[in-house]
């Protein structure tokens, strides 16, 4: 009778013990989450900082407002993601243009990606829209610079797959369109040494 | 009295066990059968019709969470031809998570596993498995044209296939370190393939459509590299580099297709039976359960596309992907042998040892308890023939250039004598813009 008790005990609180709780808690998104060792936002944001500081300080920018007399425009083209991860490379990006746009130093036009909508916009524009009201065609803003750059990564791992060392190298260009010439090459690196727990049982 | 209740006792224990055992035994073989019915379904091509039986053997607890590789690796595949690309990769993708997941833990648990059923323990994936689910995904983001995705995928696949040897020898190492017996030569087979030439031929076609030539020569060379290593293995000839050089050149193609055929290979059981002798005259019982892996024989030997300009071309055989399957298995077969092997020997001197004892007490039971330990080894022994059913057996490919418009594909599978043994007609649109359209294509048999 006492081991059925005992039993029964232990096996409510093994079921109590085993049912799913969720449990969400909101946290600073500055806050550095490290679950999986994959690559996350906070790796996007120690890119996009370095990358801001480093290209808004750099010669590049007074030589245009030096030689234009205005502030340099810059279209975002493609960063490439060779890496072993699916990366949405336009977290990076976006960061890059809000910090661009905020610091009032250099105009951002939207992308080939983007413009496409507004360009049929315009167009209805012209068929719908009240002659006060409606944009007028080829004004846009040329770009002078494009950012362009890619994301690569090098994985390395013990036998057991327990340790995984990864190595992500962001490289960043802002290209002259006119020129092709390359004025700004921005460069962030990661090392990551990820220590697997056996943590299923 | 104190012989007597050791004796309920034991006698007991070892009823509650023979139950237990015989009930898991018992699961594993609902298993088998559900992969069996699986298989079937889904080489029928009703792939609604298969994902609802992956339900309902969910449902039914015959794909149990120690078995959730399995079922997404299947969910994977079945939405993939179904042409759900989202959902197939967010069960490709959960497979991966959970095979990493269960070789970490399989791993240390080494030894301490070796009492159990294989097939109680989380399903770990086989290799090929591991490698065969990113072509899958990099397929599916072709799909989507997300070419920056396909070619992430493409890389993992590269690199566990690099990695397999290393992998491989790490377990026999975990096994051989957690060994306390120092009786067993823990160590894994050799393969003969580092490279995938799936892979490669798809990074080739991806690279050079966006403008990385160099990028493209390199898994060319790879490609090269990769059809030389399967011709040791290969069942029939792969297809010759020379004839892929077209893959390299991005303005001459716009459409790229893939047909696969035949089945994954077929995990089967060997038993084996002994009585050895042991001290004092006694005798004991050994069973053990092997896995071996047999190629399933597709009838097909050559696929050709007709377009309706009546264009007719070859796909040509990339990659044999059962027989790379079963090589790479192979490399795992000394640690599957010596794992099936030690724990039926541990199995049988513990109950020749039991029976022994009771035996000096009361020669009926002693008896009884032979018998039982025979009855446990026989339900209790069983090989783990988990496996990834719907996986295909041969990938052919090529690409071609189509004019812009609606264009339709007939995509004939031929036997060796060159009739047809299935055919099928995929319409594709193609438009200025088009810059690698996708048609894939499917015959199991």
């Amino acid at each position: 009778m006492k081991y059925a008790i005992l039993s029964t005990l232990l096996f409510g609180l093994l079921i109590s013990g085993c049912r799913p709780t969720n449990k969400v808690n909101r946290i600073n998104p500055s806050e550095t989450t490290d679950l999986s060792g994959r690559w996350n936002d906070t790796d996007a944001r120690m890119v996009s900082e370095e990358m801001i500081s480093d290209a808004l300080t750099k010669p590049w920018l007074n030589q245009h407002n030096r030689q234009h007399q205005q502030s340099p425009v810059v279209i975002v083209g493609n960063v490439r993601n060779e890496s072993m991860e699916h990366i949405d490379t336009e977290v990076i990006t976006k960061e890059m243009e809000r910090a661009f746009v905020n610091s009032g130093s250099v105009n951002v036009v939207a992308s080939s990606d983007e413009r496409q909508d507004i360009r049929q916009e315009r167009l209805e524009q012209q068929e719908f829209a009240s002659l006060e009201t409606m944009k007028e065609m080829a004004q846009e803003l040329g770009a002078d610079f494009m950012l362009i750059g890619n994301i690569s990564s090098v994985v390395d791992e013990t036998p057991d797959r327990r340790t995984l060392a990864v190595f992500y190298t962001v490289n960043l260009e802002l290209v002259n369109v006119e020129t092709n010439q390359k004025v700004w090459i921005g460069n962030k690196k990661i090392k990551k040494l990820i220590e697997r727990r056996n943590y299923r049982g | 009295m104190g012989a007597k209740i050791i004796i309920n006792k034991a006698g007991f224990h070892l009823f509650y066990l023979a139950a237990v055992i015989f009930l898991s035994g018992c699961h594993a073989y609902m298993l088998d059968d559900a992969q069996h019915d699986l298989r079937s379904s889904f080489i029928s091509g009703n792939y609604q019709e298969s994902s609802k039986l992956l339900q309902e053997f969910e449902h039914k607890e015959i794909y149990k969470s120690k078995d959730a590789v399995l079922k997404n690796l299947e969910a994977g595949l079945i939405h993939h031809f179904a042409g759900n690309f989202d959902s197939s990769s967010v069960f490709f993708d959960n497979a991966e998570t959970l095979i990493d997941d269960a070789y970490t833990k399989s791993i240390s648990r080494g030894f301490k596993a070796m009492l159990v059923n294989d097939n109680t323990l989380v399903y770990d994936g086989e290799p090929y498995e591991d490698i065969y689910l990113n072509a899958f995904k990099s397929l599916n983001y072709v799909h989507q044209n997300n070419w920056e995705g396909a070619l992430v995928e493409t890389r993992r696949m590269a690199f566990k296939m690099e990695q397999l040897d290393i992998r491989l020898k790490g377990l026999a190492e975990a096994f051989a370190r957690e060994d306390t017996t120092g009786k067993v030569d823990w160590h894994s087979g050799k393969t003969n393939i580092q490279n995938s030439a799936f892979s490669h031929y798809l990074a080739a076609i991806l690279y050079a459509k966006t403008g990385k030539p160099d990028d493209s020569r390199i898994e060319f060379e790879k490609l090269a590299i990769a059809l030389r290593e399967q011709e040791k293995i290969n069942k029939r000839s792969p297809a010759k580099i020379t004839d892929l050089e077209k893959i390299r050149n991005p303005h001459s193609y716009n459409v790229l297709i893939t047909a696969f055929s035949g089945q994954a290979p077929i995990k089967k059981q060997e038993d084996f039976r002994l009585w050895l002798n042991g001290e004092n005259d006694n005798s004991f019982y050994v069973k053990f359960s092997l896995p071996k892996i047999d190629l399933y024989k597709s009838r097909v030997q050559n696929i050709r596309i007709v377009t309706d300009s009546l264009q007719k071309s070859d796909l040509e055989l990339i990659e044999e992907m059962d027989v790379v399957s079963a090589e790479v298995y192979k490399a795992k077969i000394p640690i599957i042998y010596t794992r099936s092997l030690l724990r039926a020997t541990i199995k049988a001197t513990g109950s020749s040892y039991l029976a022994s004892s009771v035996r000096d007490k009361n020669k009926g039971i002693g008896l009884l308890v032979d018998v039982l330990g025979i009855l446990g080894q026989e339900s209790s022994e069983k090989a783990d023939l988990r496996g990834w059913q719907t996986m295909p057996g041969k990938a052919w490919m090529n690409v071609i250039n189509l004019p812009t418009g609606i264009n339709e594909i007939e995509i004939q599978y031929l036997s060796a004598s060159g009739s047809i043994l299935y055919s099928e007609k995929r319409t594709i649109e193609i438009t200025e813009q088009t810059k690698l359209g996708l048609i894939e294509s499917i015959y199991s048999y």
